[in-house]
């Protein structure tokens, strides 16, 4: 019965690495970027959430609205700062993401500023639920109900909707989707404003995991790459696989062998990437 | 001849005047410690407290000005600590240095410090042996063994038969763990597993799953301070408190901290040598000056009171010797040094240059709508345990 525990304790925590990076994954398979600031999206709206808390607002209305202003700022910087890097070099693009990330940094040091940042979860999933043989936390089960809506509802949108479509037919061929009149431009926009706002969502739901702090967008950073890596650049359904298995890994480790747990996560990664070089379903235009 | 005598009193009274002025001079304090990066707390705490310190001493001793020179470190990082020291010993030609939050820090300046015979008041850098480095250190923090001996001592004597104790996985960890094993199994008590976490954990219901099974009767935490120690509070709360196992501590439970960790902590049982609350004249003034100073949630912490002391030690200094004291001076006035401090009485240890203090057992309760932790029982002048074990 403890394996249950622990397997829920493992979805929970994949659950939020999974909302947090799925947009860097779209972003990375979708436009090539490298895009190291996707941390800082996330925290951005995490530090929002936490002043909207503040005034007032209940706390999924605040997680939603910090999405929506993620999404919003997202949309404005692609237009702004990353269009033009689309046609630069990796290194380019590498660097100006990262040194966005250590702005982002700055800016919410000077605000809010150096310690963690307090984002209370709220009292409805505070307590305890019987789940038949124990008790277990409300919280972590909804973190695994809302993580499995979420993927619902983005296999639906990629895989069933015209714009999915258009979408993965730009992941796979961008020129080919300019040729038969599909405005790439704009999806790239759309997306990566979407994924901005999942992380911000995902950032806001999970803050007891991960907790808020100005480091929050380094120190999680290799983490959301490595399940973009594992599970395929460009495929979210890659990543969904690799964030709970990651996640039921790491937490399994801890249970079981908390000494190794520092290297047990890093060596799956290891053997996964050895096993499956572009992830363990890669998009097709990567493989 | 009259003109003559004049002249020789005019030019006795110049060069007295003269020597007065030169007397008054301006004392420099070099204080190397973390203003930015993800440690920048401290800094900024100590930084306060300095100027609390100066507000309520004046800015100058017997017209010696005390002018503190602030270096940044940016975090655990020897080779820069120590370049900031030569340049703050040959450059700006401080008379004292101050600061280091980090054990390799306070290591890597032990040499120039000793070369330049330059006083140092270490108002962090924890691990026992930092003190033994240089015969020009003092130390006004505490000793990791300090305070875990005495949270084991008093589990022991409180009836806590079974305890797994959780570190973080590094030195200071390491330190805890053993002290705590150690002291508990003395008294008598039971030790069912000693669980290192990874410094990088943020998910800490694995380990705490690992505790549950077991059931023992508390669980001792060491952990690094920031947002792995709240995560690690508010795991117990949610996993373990309901299960009956009490949680044990040492600095987990700073006011400064308390806020960010909310109605959890409740309960929590620590040992520690400063507690915000403790009822003591200096103490409140102290924070009732931060806070006029800095904002009205300013709370005082570990890192202020030993900056607030380390400026006490250098005050007395140039009081007895005025601007220019040697190494050698300073170092001997302080050792055997006792004077009152905000977290109570402090003595400066006349062999080790080590502190010694109060150690306080506190438990987290409400008070006013806010937590604090409250004093139950005091333990009067510790010394540190390590250095009393490792004679040399």
């Amino acid at each position: 019965m403890l394996d249950v525990t622990i397997l829920l304790d493992g979805l929970a925590y994949g659950m939020v690495l999974f909302i947090i990076s799925v947009g860097l994954t779209v972003t990375m398979g979708l436009m090539r970027i490298v895009n190291l600031a996707h941390g800082a999206f996330a925290m951005i709206g995490g530090y929002f959430a936490t002043m909207l808390l503040g005034a007032g607002l209940p706390f999924f209305a605040a997680a939603l609205l910090a999405a929506v202003a993620v999404g919003i700022v997202g949309a404005a910087v692609e237009l702004t700062i990353y269009r033009p890097l689309y046609r630069k070099g990796e290194l380019a693009q590498a660097l100006m993401t990262f040194g966005l990330t250590f702005v982002v940094i700055a800016a919410l040091t000077t605000v809010f500023g150096t310690g963690i940042k307090p984002l209370p979860i709220p009292p409805a999933l505070n307590g305890v639920i019987d789940i038949g043989f124990r008790t277990y936390p409300t919280y972590r089960l909804f973190l695994v109900a809302v993580g499995l809506v979420l993927a619902l509802l983005l296999w639906l949108l990629i895989d069933r909707t015209s714009f999915g479509a258009r979408l993965r037919a730009a992941v796979d061929n961008p020129r080919m989707a300019r040729a038969v009149g599909i405005d790439v431009n704009l999806l790239f926009t759309v997306t990566f404003a979407g994924g901005c706002a999942l992380a911000a969502f995902g950032s806001v739901i999970g803050a007891a995991l991960l907790p808020l702090e100005p480091y929050y967008a380094l120190r999680y950073l290799v983490l959301f790459l490595v399940i973009v890596g594992v599970g395929g650049i460009g495929n979210f359904k890659g990543s969904f696989v690799a964030a709970i298995l990651l996640g039921i890994i790491d937490t399994g480790g801890k249970f079981l062998l908390p000494q190794a747990s520092a290297y047990l996560f890093y060596g799956a990664v290891i053997i996964l990437l050895l096993l499956c070089p572009h992830g363990l379903l890669p998009a097709k235009s990567a493989a | 001849m009259k003109t003559l005598r004049l002249l020789a009193l005019c030019a006795a009274g110049l060069m007295w005047a003269m020597a007065t002025v030169a007397s008054a001079e301006t004392v420099k304090v070099g204080v190397i410690a973390t203003f930015s990066g993800p440690f920048a707390r401290w800094g900024e705490q100590f930084q306060q407290a300095i100027k609390v310190y100066q507000k309520q001493h004046g800015e100058s001793v017997n017209g010696n000005t005390i002018e503190v020179v602030y270096r940044d470190d940016g975090g655990p990082d020897p080779a820069r600590a120590k370049q900031l020291a030569e340049e703050l010993i040959l450059r700006e030609k401080v008379q004292f240095l101050g600061g280091f939050v980090f054990t390799p820090n306070a290591l890597s300046v032990a040499d120039i410090v000793t070369e330049a015979k330059m006083p140092t008041v270490i108002f962090n850098a924890s691990t026992a042996i930092v003190v033994r480095k240089s015969p020009y250190f003092v130390r006004v923090s505490q000793t990791i063994p300090q305070v875990t001996v005495e949270i084991a001592k008093w589990a022991a004597k409180n009836d806590f038969k079974r305890i797994i104790t959780a570190v973080t996985d590094y030195a200071p960890g390491y330190d805890a763990e053993t002290y705590f094993v150690k002291t508990f199994k003395a008294g008598g008590g039971e030790i069912l597993e000693s669980i290192r976490i990874p410094l990088a954990t943020t998910d800490f219901s694995p380990f705490y799953e690992r505790v549950l099974q077991q059931k023992p009767d508390a669980l001792f935490i060491f952990g690094p301070g920031g947002p792995p120690t709240v995560g690690m509070i508010n795991t117990w709360a949610s996993r373990l408190k309901p299960a009956g196992i009490k949680l044990l501590g040492t600095a987990e439970t700073q006011e400064i901290d308390l806020p960010k960790v909310g109605p959890a902590a409740l309960g929590v049982v620590t040992a520690f040598h400063y507690t915000e609350t403790v009822d003591n004249p200096l103490n409140k003034t102290l924070w009732a000056d931060l806070t006029t100073m800095f904002g009205k949630n300013t709370v005082p912490d570990l890192s202020s009171v030993a900056a607030y002391d380390g400026m006490e030690l250098i005050y007395r200094a140039v009081a007895k010797f005025g601007p220019r004291p040697t190494g050698d001076q300073a170092i001997g006035f302080w050792r055997g040094m006792a004077f009152d401090s905000p977290r109570g009485p402090i003595k400066i240890d006349e062999k080790t240059r080590d502190i010694i203090q109060n150690v306080y057992l506190r438990k987290v309760e409400e008070r006013d709508g806010k937590l604090v932790n409250i004093n139950f029982e005091t333990i009067p002048m510790v010394r540190d345990p390590w250095k009393d074990e490792h004679p040399g």
